[in-house]
């Protein structure tokens, strides 16, 4: 256990390296630069030689590995920067969004679990029948809505022809319920489907025949013996979409006027705030490679076949 | 009855995350009492994460602070918190602070007062700093003296710079430099009572604004970055006046009975600008050829659905200094003229050529605003008919594509042309050798000449006059081929009184501002 661990800490560190070694040089071979942002080209008079004086000041023009380099050594210090437009700690710029990025992400993955579940075990307990096609049928629905439509068309519905719910903005739960909708109905699409096929195969197995056979009721066999199996697969497509949970609020974050990490990222990036990037990309890539840790440390929990190590799925 | 370890799992889940969102959203309902609390919510299309009034005109739009000098209606200056100014020599000025007013901290603005928020400003701001270029500063009761290290006969105009807002700094003293930011104090009729940033402002009354209380109780100040969404907040009435809407969302909203759209020219202009490092664009006759290719009409019409004023100069019809000349219109007659003037002959196929050399021009645009890439293609089209090839090629950050190639011809562009209602900015920065919306350093010593003559004006309607030939010149030497000045798109709820937007985008939240 403690072998694994380590393993994976030390996967972490190489992984999150590597990470920055790439976005650093990306951003940099990236046209622009913030300083035409910082002199405020568009509202004062500025020359061309006060923009080459502030280049030079923030050290654009020195060589790339030496100002990779500075950078580096403020991460192995904890210091992730000053945000170049902000003028502000990276760190507080990020603590500040990812609350309610968060709180997105929850609601959405509440939306997703609260309709994924039922859909799979009804259509798993009535393949073929008419739960299945529904479920098939909102699952292609689902995930073949792009969110910003999505979004759009929830309004439209909830908050223009109904006036049940506010458009956008934060406040009481009522407004979070489009913006979760929203996340959530696309993944939850992905899951019913997912957990159906894990459930389908699970019960065509020996021991969920065992049970029957033992006289064991058929939503009992369901629910405690061929779940646990099914939701190996299911488990292992959350550890990877949480990438996809934190890249896909941008949109819903922009729609609702939500200020979160994925538009802060957008926002850093068209500005070319590079010490905010670069602390965006290791805060999300630390948080799913833990999240994977998690993930794989969670088979054994689920599986006592992978526990015990008598093969099982792997 | 939840009997298995995976059931447990997955009602553990849903609770959790229940119970994380409950704890996370807790909040009050919003007090709507449209009886008692005259309340109004602005939607807004850029959004702030920091209300320092140095630092983000929000605090100004927003109704909270407030600067010496701004523009009337007419976009002419007008006093604000100072009541009358006077220069002998453009470098020694002397402001007279209005008196009576108390910032919303309850401290009296004096000269000392309004001293120490330039000194923050120049601190926090470098390009506050820039523009006004203060030596010095000295306070004497309401006399305010300031000394500029050069001569500056546009300061005036500077100073009507958002950036420019008088705040208290015994209140920042008081409550630190974040807090401050967070909720600035200043002497306008609004206060910030809470701050989301890129969220919301949620504002009240100050009820001892020196020109009257607002007629507002409270307000509420949103961004979103969406336009269809903000269209949508309208129609749903969640919010009563919506900035920047997209020209599709007209139509629905007008169908509304309780909604209206104010469609106002803006102060800004979409051009060509041309490349004059190349040959082909240092020759007028190319430059005119194309001037006359432009279908402004049809652009300001089709592309831009009626949302724009076809342009025959940088600053818009509004403006004092604007061109009164009649529209150029398309003619490609004029253009194949202008072409052959250049020395360029029309080939068996129909292409122009020049010593053999066929003139091909490479046209970029970029998506930044949407309407710029159709402008591109609608010239490119009517280019062909006279036998001219457009190259259109696409990017995505174009200034620094402008600053590191040199192989383009020309570009479509957008600048905001008089931000405060002067003409030296646009032609200082576009069209003076060094300036950095320069980027092709386009140089020439009439127009420099007179935009010189302009820096050292400050008189006002001298400014005008000199401004005017500037205008006389550009239109003779073609620098850029003028497009159309793009309207501002506003949607307001018919409930709203005594509100008109400005073409300035500077004072949206006012005093007089009601609702029925």
């Amino acid at each position: 256990m403690w072998r694994f661990l380590r393993k994976r800490l030390l996967q972490l560190a190489l992984v999150l390296f590597l990470l920055s070694v790439v976005t650093f040089g990306l951003m940099k071979l990236a046209p622009g630069d913030p300083v035409l942002q910082l002199l405020r080209i568009d509202q004062v008079v500025v020359t061309q030689a006060e923009e080459a004086a502030l280049r030079n000041q923030l050290g654009f023009d020195r060589p790339l590995l030496a100002q990779f380099g500075d950078w580096l050594l403020g991460i192995v210090q904890l210091d992730l920067g000053t945000s170049l437009l902000q003028k502000r700690p990276v760190w507080d710029v990020l603590i500040d969004r990812l609350p309610t990025t968060l709180l997105l992400a929850a609601g959405g993955l509440l939306v997703t679990l609260l309709l994924a579940v039922p859909l799979a075990f009804l259509a798993a307990r009535y393949p073929g029948r008419w739960p299945d096609h529904l479920s098939r049928l909102l699952a292609l629905v689902g995930s073949s809505i792009p969110s910003f439509w999505m979004g759009l068309l929830l309004m439209y519905l909830f908050a223009y022809q109904l006036n049940w719910l506010p458009t956008m903005g934060q406040g009481g739960l009522s407004h979070l319920i489009l913006p979760s909708l929203t996340l959530g109905l696309s993944m939850a699409a992905l899951y019913a489907r997912l957990l159906r096929a894990g459930l389908l195969e699970s019960l065509s197995q020996e021991y969920i025949r065992a049970a029957r056979a033992r006289g064991l009721a058929e939503r009992r066999i369901l629910t405690k013996h061929a779940l646990r199996g099914a939701l190996l697969p299911v488990i292992t497509v959350f550890g990877m979409s949480t990438g996809h949970v934190l890249a896909g609020t941008v949109v819903v974050e922009s729609l609702f006027g939500w200020p979160g990490l994925g538009s802060m990222a957008i926002e850093a990036i068209l500005q070319r705030d590079f010490p905010v990037i670069q602390g965006y990309v290791l805060l999300t890539g630390t948080t799913i490679v833990l999240i994977n840790m998690l993930v794989d440390l969670s088979y054994g929990w689920l599986d006592p076949r992978i526990r015990y190590g008598k093969g099982g799925l792997s | 009855m939840i009997k298995s370890r995976s059931t447990r799992l997955l009602a553990t889940l849903v609770v959790g995350t229940a119970v994380l969102l409950a704890g996370c959203s807790s909040s009050a309902p919003e007090a709507t009492d449209s009886q008692a609390n005259k309340h109004l919510t602005l939607l807004y299309h850029f959004k702030s994460g920091t209300l320092d009034p140095h630092n983000d005109w929000v605090a100004l739009r927003a109704g909270v602070v407030e600067t010496l000098v701004r523009l009337d209606d007419q976009l002419q200056l007008k006093p604000w918190l100072a009541t009358e100014w006077s220069t002998t020599d453009n470098i020694r000025w002397t402001f007279t602070i209005r008196d009576n007013i108390t910032f919303q901290d309850g401290t009296k603005l004096d000269a000392a007062a309004v001293k120490a928020s330039f000194e923050r400003g120049i601190r926090v701001s470098k390009t506050l700093a820039n523009s006004l270029k203060i030596a010095s500063l000295e306070a004497n009761g309401q006399q305010l003296t300031l000394v500029t290290t050069q001569p500056h006969p546009s300061l005036p105009s500077e100073l009507v710079n958002p950036y420019a807002a008088v705040v208290s700094v015994a209140a920042e003293q008081k409550m630190g430099s974040d807090a401050f930011n967070q909720a600035p104090v200043g002497t306008g009729p609004f206060q910030v009572t809470k701050f989301a940033p890129n969220a919301e402002i949620a504002l009240k009354r100050y009820d001892n604004y020196w020109d009257g209380a607002a007629k507002l109780d409270t307000l509420t100040f949103k961004f979103n970055e969406d336009g269809n969404v903000r269209a949508l907040g309208l129609q749903t009435k969640e919010a009563d006046i919506a900035t920047q809407l997209p020209p599709e969302s007209i139509a629905p909203i007008q169908a509304d009975p309780a909604l209206k759209i104010e469609s106002i020219p803006s102060l800004r202009v979409h051009f060509l600008l041309f490349n004059h490092q190349k040959p082909s664009m240092q020759d007028i006759n190319v430059r005119r050829a194309i001037n006359a290719l432009l279908n402004r009409e049809s652009i300001a019409k089709d592309v831009m659905l009626g949302n724009a004023t076809p342009a025959n100069g940088p600053f818009s019809t509004r403006l004092p200094f604007s061109s009164k000349d009649a529209v150029p219109a398309l003619n490609l007659n004029e253009a194949k003229q202008r072409l052959t003037a250049a020395g360029y002959e029309a080939g068996a196929d129909g292409k122009w050529v020049k010593n053999g050399q066929p003139l091909t021009l490479e046209l970029i645009t970029y998506k930044g605003r949407p309407e710029l890439p159709l402008i591109a293609q609608l010239l490119q089209s009517d280019a062909a008919k006279i036998g001219l090839t457009l190259n259109i090629k696409t990017v995505e950050n174009v200034d620094t594509y402008l600053r590191e190639n040199r192989d383009w011809d020309l570009v479509t562009y957008s600048n905001l042309a008089a931000p405060r209602g002067d003409g030296g900015y646009f032609l200082n920065s576009a069209l003076m050798p060094g300036g950095a919306l320069n980027a092709a350093n386009f140089t020439s010593p009439q127009l420099s000449e007179v935009v010189q003559r302009l820096n050292a004006t400050s008189d006002l309607a001298q400014r005008v006059a000199v401004t005017q030939e500037a205008v006389r010149v550009i239109k003779e030497e073609v620098p850029h081929a003028y497009t159309v000045y793009p309207n501002l798109i506003i949607g307001v709820n018919k409930r709203i009184t005594n509100w008109q937007p400005g073409s300035e985008e500077y004072y949206i939240i006012t005093n007089k501002l009601d609702v029925k």
